[in-house]
């Protein structure tokens, strides 16, 4: 199969859409004549056209807000944020209106929009624009949250958030960008609310989202020559969380680390671990482990910054401490 | 004030130990040196000391529990003791480290168990409060309930079909990048079915030991034999010589001991047969220690242990004689110390004396290799182009070929072969 960088991924996957539903459209910040700030659509003002490739002001509250608007009027916007960071000046459209919209007009608008872009630390951006914001926003009811770890998971997500009749989060992340794989050139959809197990293993269960997986599967094979044979699962969606999924390898391994790269408290991870707890409390052998970016700020500095986020020794260390091999 | 005797940590990787005999009972009077208990540790059967004098108060442990270092297996009261401690009384000398209980000797271990390990010990009908918890504070893991059921691989490999098939799913493509390697699934033959007849008997410790490390040996080493026939005429004179002329001077030598020497000597010659694999490179040790593997009787609860002779390329015949006696002895009586069987960097296994002419043995971790030695017998050989009645006896050596390749091998027992038809080469 042909191999294509994620960014292509993602591009493949809102053309074709473009493509086969004209109410399709893509809107943001640079995203027409620069053709995206990381390249993303590349191509596109050129076979779309201005009408249906939007470049917008630096003004994330009032694009959101329009894009809001088309998709109630019965549009199916694609709104790229150059960084989830910056989604936070927007909160209000995204979390107010197109979360609770099909709920506050008691049915009669649905918000069929779909939020896109850059999350979470790596790149030394500095903490204003290095933000996760999976934790904040899954607290919110009336969203979905992708969070595609692969091309290949990447353009059959975005397929389906499109289509998809509710607000749709799709958490990219600027260090998996150039990140390829195969994709199949044909369209093809992945059910959002379905994990997947990428790494079979007997010993413990690693449950991750995004970039992190990378770390899981690099933990993993250092473990496994100390005879620790991990399996991880991509949860692929934050909400819906696919908690079946990892109930079923949890309750036959007896062991589970969670591995999320947002702050602790309050966080995707502990929503994983309390749901693990709920499920497996008959399976476990000991109390769920959760490995975290560290409770500060994301750091500039290089070093540091990798040191604050999820990384392969921490979670070799929470795996052995679970397992009880520490 | 009393003292409290604990499981002693009588080797480096002890972690439990079981005491197969007390030799006190409570209200018996116990003097410092006195012998309390047998115990029985993951590598030998060992002797427990007293290291006080008092009477016994209690007795904690059963014959027969497994129980983890550092827990109190018995309470001395010192015979002068009122309940008010003089401050005169020696502290107490615990053989280790203080254990977790030591607060309240008397009261009975609070057993925190974790939700799976309960529903494994009820499922296998194991006793939880005959477990000593080796997880935090005591808690017992479900890796304490399968050691106890002992078939933690039999469980390991209970996979449930389903998470496998999620592989499979046929309408599903998956990422390319993030491979999914299979895990190999090793299932022990459990399915024997029971009859009434059948006995269901737990092993020794020792027993378990035995089967853990030679399953490792045999999956994680690239085993390999070769075997050569030696003359053993002149080997057989020479051992009639010299035990002729010693014997007022007590020596017997066997014709193991011949060759524990033979092979000793034969390393010089030979340094990757006296090496071990460790991941990345080869560790060529600096001394030739080589075990012996000795049966043990049934009395003794059967199995086998393997004595160390230590540096027996530069220790004469009557030493390493003298010591190979001494240390079957002790291992068939009183059991060996982990120091007597530690280091071996060779092995050898003979089962001459049982009559058997040829087999083949399992390599001892980390050893590169293991020399199983067959009866020493009369036949009918040619020598010299003649028939004629002559000893031979067959050496099959196990390999790890990892370590050693056929030729060196073949080398090595070259080396042997010279040695034994020419045994005055390894009597200096």
């Amino acid at each position: 199969m042909r191999e294509l960088a994620f960014r292509d991924a993602l591009r493949e996957a809102m053309s074709e859409e473009m493509r086969r539903d004209e109410r399709v459209f893509l809107i943001g910040e640079e995203v027409a004549q620069y053709n995206g700030a990381y390249k993303v659509s590349k191509g596109m003002l050129e076979e779309f056209g201005a009408r249906r490739v939007i470049d917008t002001p630096v003004s994330e509250s009032g694009f959101a807000g329009l894009s809001i608007g088309a998709a109630m009027m019965g549009l199916r916007p694609i709104v790229e944020f150059m960084s989830w960071s910056f989604s936070l000046v927007a909160a209000d459209p995204i979390l107010n209106n197109a979360a609770k919209m099909l709920y506050m007009s008691g049915g009669q608008f649905g918000c069929p929009i779909v939020f896109r872009g850059n999350d979470g630390a790596g790149g030394q951006l500095g903490s204003t624009h290095s933000w996760c914001v999976e934790s904040l926003y899954a607290n919110v009811p009336g969203l979905k949250i992708i969070i595609p770890s692969t091309p290949y998971t990447a353009k059959g997500l975005l397929t389906q958030a499109i289509r998809d009749d509710n607000p749709v989060f799709c958490l990219e992340n600027e260090r998996m960008l150039a990140l390829t794989g195969e994709v199949p050139e044909e369209s093809y959809t992945l059910p959002i609310g379905k994990a997947e197990l990428i790494r079979s293993g007997n010993d413990c269960t690693i449950v991750s989202f995004g970039r992190p997986l990378y770390f899981c599967l690099e933990a993993a094979e250092e473990l496994a020559r100390e005879g620790i044979e991990c399996e991880i699962i991509d949860g692929r969606s934050i909400t819906p969380l696919d908690i079946d999924t990892i109930a079923a390898s949890v309750c036959r391994t007896n062991y589970c680390v969670v591995v999320d790269q947002s702050w602790s408290f309050a966080s995707v991870g502990s929503e994983v671990a309390a749901e693990v707890h709920r499920v497996c409390f008959d399976d476990l052998d000991n109390y769920v482990y959760r490995v975290h970016s560290d409770d500060v700020p994301a750091p500039y500095a290089k070093g540091l910054e990798q040191e604050m986020l999820p990384n392969a020794r921490k979670i070799c260390e929470a795996v052995r401490s679970v397992t009880y091999n520490a | 004030m009393p003292i409290e005797i604990t499981m002693p940590r009588l080797s480096d990787t002890m972690e439990k130990g079981t005491i197969i005999k007390w030799h006190i009972a409570e209200g018996d009077d116990v003097t410092a040196g006195d012998i309390l208990a047998d115990v029985e540790t993951d590598k030998a059967t060992m002797e427990m000391q007293a290291f006080d004098d008092g009477r016994v108060s209690r007795i904690a442990v059963d014959e027969g529990v497994a129980v983890a270092v550092g827990t109190v297996v018995a309470v001395i009261v010192e015979e002068d003791d009122e309940p008010a401690a003089s401050a005169s009384s020696e502290p107490a000398a615990s053989p280790t480290e203080s254990p977790a209980l030591a607060d309240d000797p008397v009261a009975a271990p609070c057993h925190k168990v974790t939700s799976v390990a309960r529903r494994l010990a009820e499922q296998h009908g194991v006793d939880l409060s005959g477990l000593e918890g080796s997880g935090p504070g005591g808690r017992i893991t479900k890796r304490d309930v399968l050691a106890a059921v002992g078939t933690s691989e039999e469980m390991r490999a209970s996979v449930p079909p389903s998470a496998q098939e999620q592989h499979a799913r046929p309408d599903v493509i998956e990422p390319s990048h993030m491979p999914v390697p299979a895990v190999p699934v090793t299932r022990v033959a459990t399915s024997l079915a029971g009859t009434d007849s059948d006995r269901r008997e737990p092993v020794s410790i020792m027993r378990q030991t035995i089967a853990r490390r030679l399953v490792e040996s045999k999956q994680e080493i690239p085993h390999y034999q070769v075997s050569m026939v030696f003359a053993m005429d002149a080997m057989m004179a020479l051992r009639k010589d010299l035990n002729t002329e010693l014997a007022d001077q007590g020596v017997r030598l066997s014709v193991n001991d011949l060759l524990v020497r033979a092979c000793a000597v034969a390393m010089n010659r030979n340094p990757l047969m006296n090496a071990s694999w460790d991941g990345d490179a080869i560790v060529y040790h600096g001394e030739v220690n080589i075990g012996v593997a000795v049966a043990l009787p049934e009395e003794r609860g059967g199995g086998l242990v393997v004595p160390v002779l230590r540096n027996a390329d530069s220790r004469s015949l009557r030493a390493i004689s003298a010591e190979t006696r001494a240390l079957s002895e002790k291992a068939r009586t009183r059991g060996l110390t982990v120091e007597e069987m530690e280091g071996a960097t060779f092995t050898i296994s003979n089962l001459g004396m049982f009559g058997v002419d040829a087999f083949t043995a399992i390599i001892n971790p980390p050893n590169s290799a293991i020399l199983a030695v067959g009866a020493c017998l009369q036949k009918p050989v040619v020598r010299d182009g003649e028939l004629t009645i002559g000893w031979e006896m067959n050496a099959t050596l196990s390999n790890d070929h990892r370590v050693v390749d056929g030729a060196t091998a073949a080398r090595y027992l070259g080396t042997l072969k010279e040695f034994i038809e020419h045994p005055a080469a390894i009597l200096v």
